[in-house]
């Protein structure tokens, strides 16, 4: 499994008080609901779960459970409790300009499925979005595959209420010189456990999974990716800014792993993380493990507070200073913001975050 | 009428534990251009983040007073609204904050409410194009990536919206090519002739005369070692031009 480089979620310490190995969540699905909207392409097909399974078998069989996402342990109570869910279906060589819309509302638990399948140099775009009610659990798969040359992005924004759990699973299959980008916006959830992994089997593939997350208060979000290089020629880069406030934790893990045959690979791993109160912690970990000798492969990481010499010159400039980093930590994001899809979601990213520093 | 004007009282300051600033006395008059000239080191740049409010730099003797008030009793960012202004010599690059949104904030800031948004997108077109600059420059991350000459530009474009009552340029004139220090001249001098800025006081911190063929200086200082060594007209910048700072270092007695 691309996850099994480092496992990163080691036992609580110092800082990480929560187990995820003991923790239990429902054992049962009792409530959700999800909202589809697609523009109007041909061949497509963007329903609900229970539909595909009646209607489309056959297209949702060549994704269900073909990525690793089942596997893990959060994956695999998706899988038991499947139910509520996503099928996107993007048959060879449609190009779907608009984007296809999968909203979930999480009542009490809620184990949403959301399954993507694009066909030989298809082209679609989807953006879900995670809200619920207090208190909610919502544990999630979102599982991708493509074939040759097509170009699928998957934007999540989680802005669940911040009492609430979410555990998310996304794992993709690209075919061989296909595109395919996660990118992932945690606002909400006092916990997020998540996941995105990208599985290159296939030449000449292009990655890109790009998060942001800013905890406060006591949030706490643990957020692993994983691009495996398996195939050669084949290009990855991942993005990840991350702010904690208040006591908000955060562990981060990027994994990149290069392969002896995955020759003429290049990796590229971008990783910061920003600290605006004592209290908060953010652990960042880049882990690359590369056994081809014929790759790039590059990562940088920082931790650290606003830069002081950054917030003088907008003090100088009349400024206050809260005001100051305000503007600082809300650009800080930019470069991972600029990576989702739409202007519209872009900007509700940037509501999202503005309404968390106060 | 005694408290106007940016008035530099026996300031002395330090750097960590190092005394810079040994005792300045300077007073910058409404509408009035002094140029501080100096050698490397002798603490011109101390003066200008000492004024400023600068967290590292310590004033532990003397005053500083804008038209009456006590700027060293406020933190930096109550000095900008008190009117004080600095053109840094090294700005600082901050990315995903746009440069249209940092000024808007900035003249905010300083003249809160002065402008409809209309308006002030209207007096920021006019400022860019005196100072040649491209309106893609709105769109760009504050100083991020700029050349040299670019992010002097938008320091002058700072200056021209934010219309201060008191400016310091610290340096500005470094690493520019004769283009960039005609328009800084002109920046300087579309300041002066604007209703907003016909009383601005400019400080001007040079290390070398050429910049004030663009801008006339009324008084010009030459600070040695931490000490103001001497003042005179603007004869005393050609004099430099000439000479360097040796000779007026040898005869003012200050120690190197």
């Amino acid at each position: 499994m691309p996850s099994a480089v480092l496992s990163g979620r080691e036992r609580p310490g110092r800082y990480w008080k929560i187990d995820l190995d003991t923790l239990e969540l429902p054992t049962r699905a009792d409530g959700g609901d999800v909202e589809i909207s697609a523009p109007s392409a041909r061949g497509l097909i963007a329903c609900t779960l229970a539909q595909a399974e009646r209607d489309h078998a056959e297209l949702l069989a060549r994704v269900l459970g073909k990525t690793g996402a089942q596997t893990t342990k959060f994956g695999a109570l998706t899988a038991e409790n499947r139910g509520l869910g996503a099928f996107v279906y993007i048959p060879a060589d449609v190009s779907v300009d608009d984007p296809i819309l999968i909203t979930y509302r999480a009542s009490a638990a809620c184990y949403p499925y959301t399954v993507v399948l694009a066909e030989r140099g298809a082209r679609a775009t989807v953006i879900e979005r995670i809200e619920g009610a207090a208190g909610a659990t919502v544990c999630g798969i979102v599982e991708v595959v493509t074939e040759a040359h097509a170009d699928v992005t998957v934007a999540t924004v989680q802005n669940l209420p911040e009492d609430a759990r979410v555990f998310a699973t996304r794992d993709a299959k690209p075919g061989e010189g296909a595109h395919v980008s996660w990118a992932i916006a945690d606002l909400g959830a006092a916990l997020v456990v998540g996941s995105a992994d990208v599985r290159i089997e296939h030449e000449g593939a292009n990655v890109d999974i790009s998060a942001l997350f800013f905890p406060r208060g006591t949030q706490h979000v643990d957020l692993i990716t994983s691009i495996d290089h398996l195939a050669p020629n084949a290009s990855s880069e991942t993005v990840v800014k991350s702010a904690a406030t208040g006591r908000g934790q955060a562990r981060y893990l990027g994994n990149i792993r290069i392969v002896k045959d995955a020759q003429g690979s290049l990796a590229n791993l971008r990783d910061d993380a920003l600290l605006l109160s004592k209290t908060a912690h953010i652990d960042s970990i880049p882990a690359l493990e590369i056994a081809a000798n014929d790759v790039k492969a590059y990562h940088g990481a920082t931790v650290g507070a606003i830069d002081a010499e950054l917030l003088f010159y907008m003090e100088s400039r009349g400024i206050a200073r809260e005001a100051a980093e305000r503007m600082i930590a809300l650009g800080f994001f930019e470069p991972a913001i600029a990576r989702f899809p739409t202007e519209i979601l872009r900007e509700e990213i940037r509501e999202g975050l503005r309404a968390k520093i106060v | 009428m005694s408290a106007t004007g940016l008035r530099i009282t026996d300031l002395h300051a330090r750097v960590e534990e190092k005394e810079i600033l040994k005792g300045i006395d300077l007073v910058v008059e409404p509408g009035k251009v002094h140029a501080l000239m100096g050698p490397n080191g002798s603490g011109k740049s101390t003066l200008a983040f000492s004024l400023t409010g600068h967290p590292k730099y310590q004033v532990t003797q003397g005053t500083v007073t804008l038209d009456g008030e006590d700027l060293l009793a406020m933190p930096a960012d109550k000095r900008a609204r008190a009117g004080l202004f600095l053109s840094f010599q090294y700005p600082a690059a901050i990315p995903g904050v746009k440069v249209a949104n940092f000024l808007h904030a900035a003249r905010q800031a300083v003249r809160p409410d002065s402008l409809p948004p209309a308006k002030f997108r209207k007096l920021l077109m006019d400022k860019m194009e005196t100072l040649d600059m491209d309106p893609v420059f709105m769109t760009r991350y504050l100083n991020d990536g700029f050349s040299g000459g670019e992010k002097k530009r938008l320091e002058m474009l700072q200056l021209a919206v934010l219309a201060p009552k008191y400016a310091v340029l610290d340096e500005t004139d470094s690493g520019l090519d004769v283009d960039a220090l005609r328009a800084v001249g002109d920046a300087v001098g579309a300041l002066r002739e604007s209703d907003e800025g016909k009383e601005t006081g400019f400080l001007i911190i040079t290390h070398y005369p050429r910049i004030l063929q663009y801008i006339t200086a009324d008084v010009v200082h030459i600070m040695i070692d931490g000490r103001i060594v001497k003042t005179g007209g603007p004869e005393l910048a050609n004099r430099v031009e000439r000479e360097g700072y040796d000779t007026i270092r040898e005869e003012t007695g200050a120690i190197a």
